[in-house]
């Protein structure tokens, strides 16, 4: 079995800076595997550990995201292999285009059987990319994974519903979306980081993949810091808790909101 | 691509699609609802308001919606509308990332504002995990955007259920369903919401905010560290970027430092209240009214004034 996992190379937004209008900078921002996707390189490794087969990661972006520290955090992470496509053409690349670069890349590599990824990107946070990926592919797509194994040569899902849970039984290749608490991600060690400098990473050319179509469909208009609401901030004085309670209660009152 | 002037919406089997009409109904001469589901959903939405109801017929038994991912990119592509609105559930993100793949569109979520300048859409919506606002405008295919489904509609004149063969669907069967013990929550519709965070210490000590929740006459609700790793609060009562948004009249942010993945969540409350033991607590620069203290001390005498003026 041949067990992707798709994972971004992303800062976390708290370490960026936002300008009066709304420009977000990066620069002190350090890139790492992106907060919501260890749970999917554990979840691969446990599917590879108990059903036979390789785990090999995919991330897909500018040039930056190649670096011998980006490798090795990847590849510490239970991967056999690493798959890269690294080009400033995908700076700043839509959803949908990512999604598509990531769709060439594992065309490339080829007899793919299921795709794991984690529920959003720590630096975008849309949720949407992996779906999107399902469905270049033509593969099924779910969101919510808590669980994935094999019988009878199809995978079982188990994914979280409202209310429950679901297993889905899947007989065709299919992209996995974890919750963020689907397993918990082991801590590489030193053998791991040891280790990683001996697996391969292939590094694949962006013009030589076979990436499906895409429209550059939006235009930047403006930007802005988020509007806040001009709160009305009111300290409520902490030395006298029972009358600071009991203002709180009268404006919420006098507002209408209690 | 050439676009008509048509509005479609994306129904996952599931008719209340408030938030989706009241998205999509502006920003197009028609609106169409395209319906991966059951009948009965079919029907409901035909009573929606909208002009066109294309169904793709009714599931088998164990097939799940996204099983009809591909044709529902076929036929919003073939029909290639101005807009396509479709729930940010985890179905809804399927369905739309057919339509994305199908129209090669980027798929907008974190909207905050639709607008339909001459023929063009615009665009706002938060980027970067929050901490921006980017007004866009489509200067080139489809609108695909995800928004909170919103509530039930009905109450219109029935149009139609046209069915569309759906052609073949993807090999997906659900062959169990276990029902979790927590009952549901709407938080999207509470007028009033209680969240607690990190620094609640223990599981049993949830019984004061829920005393809280009870005396405000709303519903409890938390932030990511309580719904996730340590699992005290069930994740549908989580807010923030990746759980959910709500619009009540009153938040009160108990022990809930404020980091921006919250605040995405809980930011269009008409009034927000917070109460941390961190003077610093970002929370505080986003609130109406504060008050820095343990909330072990804080919550009861805020129940105890709660319940005495509502009762």
């Amino acid at each position: 079995m041949k067990i992707v996992v798709a994972y971004k190379w992303a800062a976390n937004p708290q370490d960026a800076e936002v300008g009066p209008d709304g420009t977000v900078d990066w620069n002190r921002a350090k890139g790492a595997v992106s907060e919501y996707d260890p749970v999917a390189f554990e979840l691969a490794r446990a599917l590879a550990d108990t059903c036979g087969g390789e785990v090999v990661g995919v991330t897909v972006g500018a040039a930056a995201i190649d670096t011998p520290l980006a490798r090795k955090a990847a590849l510490s992470r239970g991967l056999d292999s690493l798959v890269l496509v690294a080009d400033d053409a995908l700076r700043g690349a839509d959803g949908t285009r990512i999604a598509a670069v990531l769709a060439g890349a594992v065309r490339a590599i080829g007899d793919v059987d299921v795709i794991l990824a984690g529920e959003s990107s720590v630096d975008v946070g849309d949720r949407q990319v992996a779906m999107t990926l399902a469905a270049q592919l033509g593969w099924a797509g779910l969101n919510s994974v808590r669980a994935v194994s094999v019988a009878g040569g199809s995978l079982v899902v188990e994914r979280e519903v409202t209310g429950g849970v679901e297993t889905v039984v899947a007989d065709g290749p299919v992209v996995l979306a974890a919750t963020a608490d689907a397993a918990l991600p082991r801590v590489p060690g030193m053998k791991e980081i040891l280790g990683a400098a001996k697996k391969p990473t292939q590094v694949l050319d962006l013009a030589a993949l076979d990436v499906p179509a895409t429209v550059d469909t939006i235009a930047p208009v403006s930007t802005a810091r988020p509007d806040t609401g001009n709160r009305q901030g009111v300290m409520l004085d902490a030395a006298d808790l029972p009358a600071a309670a009991a203002q709180l209660t009268a404006a919420l009152r006098q507002s209408g909101v209690l | 691509m050439n676009v008509s002037s048509q509005a479609w919406v994306v129904v996952a089997d599931d008719a209340n699609i408030g938030g989706l009409l009241e998205a999509a109904r502006p920003l197009g001469t028609s609106l169409v609802a395209v319906v991966a589901g059951r009948r009965e959903v079919a029907d409901a939405v035909a009573t929606a308001g909208v002009d066109r109801v294309v169904w793709l017929g009714e599931p088998a038994d164990g097939v799940p919606t996204e099983a009809y991912g591909p044709a529902v990119g076929r036929v919003v592509a073939t029909a290639a509308p101005r807009v396509v609105v479709g729930p940010a559930t985890d179905a809804g993100r399927v369905l739309l990332g057919a339509v994305a793949a199908a129209t090669g569109a980027v798929v907008l979520a974190g909207v905050s504002e639709l607008s339909l300048d001459g023929e063009q859409i615009v665009v706002e919506r938060a980027v970067s995990g929050g901490i921006a606002v980017r007004r866009d405008r489509v200067v080139a295919g489809t609108a695909v955007v995800v928004v909170a489904p919103g509530g039930a509609v009905a109450g219109a004149a029935p149009v139609a259920v046209e069915e569309v063969d759906p052609g073949p669907l993807l090999a997906l069967r659900i062959t169990d369903r276990r029902v979790t013990p927590r009952a549901g929550v709407d938080l999207g519709s509470a007028k009033t919401v209680v969240g607690v965070g990190r620094g609640l210490k223990a599981r049993e000590d949830l019984a004061l905010i829920e005393d809280l929740a009870a005396a405000a006459g709303g519903e409890l609700a938390c932030s990511r560290p309580l719904a996730e790793g340590v699992d005290w609060v069930g994740k549908e009562r989580y807010l923030g970027i990746s759980g959910q948004t709500i619009t009540p009249d009153l938040y009160v942010a108990i022990g809930i430092s404020g980091q921006i993945q919250h605040m995405v969540g809980v930011r269009q409350a008409k009034t927000i209240v917070a109460v941390n033991s961190d003077p610093h607590a970002p929370v505080f620069r986003e609130c109406d009214y504060g008050i820095v203290g343990d909330l072990y001390t804080v919550v009861p005498l805020l129940a105890d004034a709660f319940r005495a003026a509502r009762s």
